[in-house]
């Protein structure tokens, strides 16, 4: 479980992040966060991981207070908090293994990463998670010649061989086509259902928030202003997020050819 | 229709128009102050015996003896090795220099700006004044040489290093950071796939550089083909320095050639 009690950040350039910030995340939900770009989406779970460190309140992960972590702490809370990113952050020149066994970084030693001495269930994992997203035959290809969409496929297994309690994702598809963005998407939740992880999602297209999510979070300004189940919200209730009239391009669409 | 007319052009200043003007009369000022310094004599540049001694000179260069072939390209290898061995050791010795001037991987302010002093300062020497001080220091011999050779790199490649470093895509050291990675291994997964063309790539780049440096290097005794120019010169045998120059352009033609290849690959 995730709870947020009274969490506020405020950048160094006095940008406020987050302000009071009081929510609880039950394991196995899949939260959307939706907002406009800068409302905060990506500081609430950028919070989470401690990529960003909240200035005020107290962030419990499983009753502990991570914002008291240090070091060693924190990269163990990182080996089971995932990520995946917009741009994929995939290691270009890399091959695709060799970018999912990194998802294994936090389990290995130093000495045995470097020189690539992965256990067996380690490769074997690594190979089921890309199974798993339908990418298995690009295991030995640089990922510098996958398409956007396999890319961020890619990056979900690694995200999966990781084996981690909660997965978060930053825009993940805003940099992709409607049916790929869709496709993603899907992987994302049937890795939520299957694996009961956890799974925070930031987007801003209204349709998508609500095809995927159990439980929708909405913030403007660095506030929470709307949090529900996804089954009680409207296109009244992203006006009243979004604080203006809903547009075209607020929606992807595509959803059916996904 | 109507005729279109652009908005009208910002005012100048006074300073705005006089200014390239004086930028004008300034570099004029310069070119010919230089000039009335240095002194030509221009009556002994087209005297007879700047005639004759061309006349002399130019045909015999044009004229290679060959019978030297065996000691010019003798003396080429050692020339290549030399600017070889030094490219090599300020390849690797440029590596930390590379990483403590790149300002994303150092964050002390002191150590990030010394070690970019540093590198400006070692490349300020000319390999030439740095080769004296080695022959100085360790003897006329190829090793000081490839002392100077290997010091003067550095400060390029180090400061390209850090460039490299500083160019990198540093959300994919974020995403590591995010499922765990210790700094080390960020360093071997993210940030070496990263760097290591570009800094072969400039390796190549600057081994081509000191292979003609190091050309020039036994003129003042610090080792290879150099030594054989002045032995040359001062005995006035211009056919044999025209075979050193014959071979020196092939070489270093050569090498430029391969160099480029290889580096089209790299990146």
């Amino acid at each position: 479980m995730i709870e947020f009690k009274d969490i506020s950040l405020v950048y160094p350039n006095g940008t406020q992040g987050l302000k009071n910030v009081n929510i609880q995340i039950n394991p196995g939900e899949f939260v959307v966060v939706v907002g406009l770009s800068g409302a905060g989406k990506s500081t609430l779970i950028r919070s989470i991981n401690r990529l960003v460190t909240p200035t005020h309140g107290e962030l419990l992960i499983d009753q502990e207070n991570i914002l008291n972590y240090r070091a060693r702490d924190l990269r163990k809370l990182r080996t089971k908090v995932g990520m995946i990113f917009q741009n994929y952050n995939l290691v270009k020149r890399s091959s695709v293994m060799k970018n999912v066994i990194s998802g294994r970084l936090g389990y290995t030693g130093t000495l045995r990463s470097l020189f690539n001495l992965y256990p067996k269930e380690d490769m074997a994992l690594a190979y089921r998670s890309l199974e798993r997203v339908n990418i298995s035959e690009k295991l030995y290809q640089r990922s510098d010649q996958l398409s956007g969409g396999q890319q961020q496929r890619v990056a979900i297994a690694r995200v999966l061989t990781q084996q981690p309690n909660i997965i978060l994702a930053d825009e993940p598809v805003a940099s992709l086509d409607p049916p790929t963005s869709h496709q993603v998407m899907t992987y994302l939740r049937k890795v939520n259902k299957e694996d009961h992880i956890t799974t925070i999602v930031n987007l801003h297209f209204i349709d998508m928030a609500m095809e995927y999510a159990d439980r929708i979070i909405g913030m403007r300004a660095g506030e929470v202003v709307y949090d529900g189940p996804v089954s009680e919200v409207c296109e009244a209730t992203f006006e009243e997020i979004y604080g203006r009239k809903i547009r075209d391009e607020d929606r992807v669409g595509g959803s059916d050819d996904a | 229709m109507t005729e279109f007319t652009l908005p009208p052009k910002p005012k100048k200043t006074a300073w705005q128009k006089m200014r390239p003007y004086l930028i004008g009369i300034i570099l004029l000022a310069i070119y010919i102050w230089t000039f009335s310094s240095i002194e030509i004599r221009w009556s002994r540049v087209f005297s007879q015996h700047t005639v004759e001694s061309l006349t002399r000179v130019i045909p015999q260069l044009f004229s290679p003896d060959w019978s030297a072939f065996g000691k010019v390209m003798g003396l080429m290898w050692e020339t290549l090795l030399m600017a070889y061995t030094g490219t090599l050791m300020a390849a690797i010795l440029a590596v930390p220099f590379g990483f403590f001037a790149a300002s994303n991987m150092v964050k002390n302010k002191f150590l990030n700006t010394a070690s970019k002093w540093a590198l400006n300062a070692i490349r300020a020497f000319p390999e030439l004044v740095l080769a004296l001080m080695f022959v100085a220091a360790v003897g006329p011999r190829p090793f000081a040489g490839v002392i100077a050779i290997a010091i003067g790199s550095i400060g390029m490649l180090g400061k390209l290093y850090s460039e490299v470093i500083e160019s990198i895509d540093m959300n994919v050291v974020e995403a590591l950071e995010a499922n765990g990675a210790n700094k080390l291994q960020v360093l071997f997964y993210g940030i070496i796939p990263q760097i290591i063309p570009e800094f072969l790539s400039y390796a190549i780049y600057r081994f081509e550089i000191d292979v003609r440096a190091s050309t020039i290097l036994g003129i003042i005794g610090a080792g290879g083909i150099g030594t054989l120019i002045t032995i040359a010169t001062t005995n006035r045998n211009w056919s044999e320095v025209g075979l050193i120059l014959v071979v020196i352009i092939a070489v270093v033609t050569l090498i430029d050639i391969v160099s480029a290849q290889i580096r089209k690959r790299l990146v």
